[in-house]
């Protein structure tokens, strides 16, 4: 376990995840507030997001349980919401190949949206696998850590804070952060330009299999954009 | 079945299932090597989901209802924080802006 532990960079991709911690910290209260409306006891609360750990999960399963669903659709709505944790899986593998199954197991349980998104260019910028794999962790740690604390901060205290404040609208500033430096040629234009037009024409969609075929399309578009059009930039 | 107990055991199999998606891949090509097709498409993965994520939570007033700028402040807000983006690339600086465009339209709409 220690072989791949370089302690620098652990605590510099703690120390990165700053913004991101404070992105997912209003969804995390949400994730509280959430499971009491639910009903959950505040132990219930807070495995779900010891254990799902998931907050896109966490919204529908309680939602759905509020509404009166039955389990076997509770189920299958957490399944599809967690397919695009599928791609960040299959985008991580091949730079977390060189590690043991100890540290892929690990570092598997911490790929969240905020992990990928924050890391996954430190991930191609270095092939230094043991100081990625500690700044991976280190991160992760962190955003599991911090979303523990705004769960119960949730379901302790959630209704204080007024909804006129729109603290939610930090959870997509933050991916607009991350997502914005990314478009800089021109097929990566054409990946969003897919990708947000599908994603409006096909939000009539159930269980929000929207964002999973919107970001496929996308994808798709891409490929299809790197055949036909000539490098540039 | 109590709603307790309900509560519980779907933590432990949506607990399962999130895992399984996010372990999958890994586990999957830590010892064969990846299609060269799967390869090229998994570099779009971040700009195509990020895109997917974003756009709803700032082109909807709410679920199915499409609004444009510039009565639709999260949108207006967002635009401004992509600018912002786009200039600094400072992920804290972003979402400042984008959090103090947001109250500033909504305090002048009203």
């Amino acid at each position: 376990m220690r072989t791949y532990f370089s302690r620098a960079a652990f605590f510099e991709g703690a120390r990165d995840s700053v913004p991101m911690l404070i992105g997912v910290t209003p969804f995390g209260i949400v994730c509280g507030v959430g499971a009491v409306a639910a009903g959950a006891s505040t132990l219930a609360a807070l495995a779900m997001s010891m254990i799902m750990f998931s907050g896109a999960a966490q919204i529908v399963a309680t939602q759905l349980l509020v509404a009166g669903a039955p389990f076997a659709v509770v189920v299958l709505s957490c399944l599809v919401v967690s397919l695009r944790l599928l791609m960040y899986s299959a985008a991580m593998a091949p730079y977390l190949r060189p590690l043991d199954h100890r540290w892929r197991s690990l570092l598997a349980f911490v790929l969240t949206d905020q992990a990928f998104a924050g890391t996954l260019q430190r991930f191609r910028d270095s092939d230094d696998v043991r100081a990625n794999a500690s700044y991976f962790l280190g991160g992760g740690a962190m955003l599991w850590m911090i979303w523990q604390v705004a769960t119960l901060v949730g379901v302790l205290a959630g209704q204080l804070i007024p909804t006129s404040w729109h603290l939610e609208f930090v959870v997509p500033l933050c991916f607009i952060a991350v997502l914005v430096p990314l478009l800089h040629d021109r097929v990566s234009v054409l990946v969003f330009a897919v990708s947000a037009t599908a994603v409006i024409a096909l939000d009539a969609m159930p269980l929000r299999l929207s964002m999973i075929c919107g970001g496929l399309l996308g994808i798709a578009a891409g490929v299809i954009g790197e055949k036909i059009m000539p490098p540039n930039e | 079945m109590s709603r307790e107990l309900t509560i519980w055991l779907l933590v432990f199999v949506v607990g399962v299932i999130t895992y399984t998606t996010r372990v999958s891949f890994i586990a999957l090509f830590a010892r064969r090597s990846m299609p060269p097709l799967l390869a090229k498409a998994l570099k779009h993965v971040p700009a195509a989901m990020l895109t997917a994520i974003v756009i709803p939570a700032v082109a909807f007033s709410a679920p199915g209802v499409l609004q444009l700028p510039p009565s639709n402040t999260k949108l207006v807000a967002a635009l401004v924080a992509a600018g912002v983006a786009w200039w600094r690339q400072n992920t804290m600086l972003t979402m400042a802006v984008g959090m103090a465009a947001l109250w500033l339209l909504q305090y002048l709409v009203g």
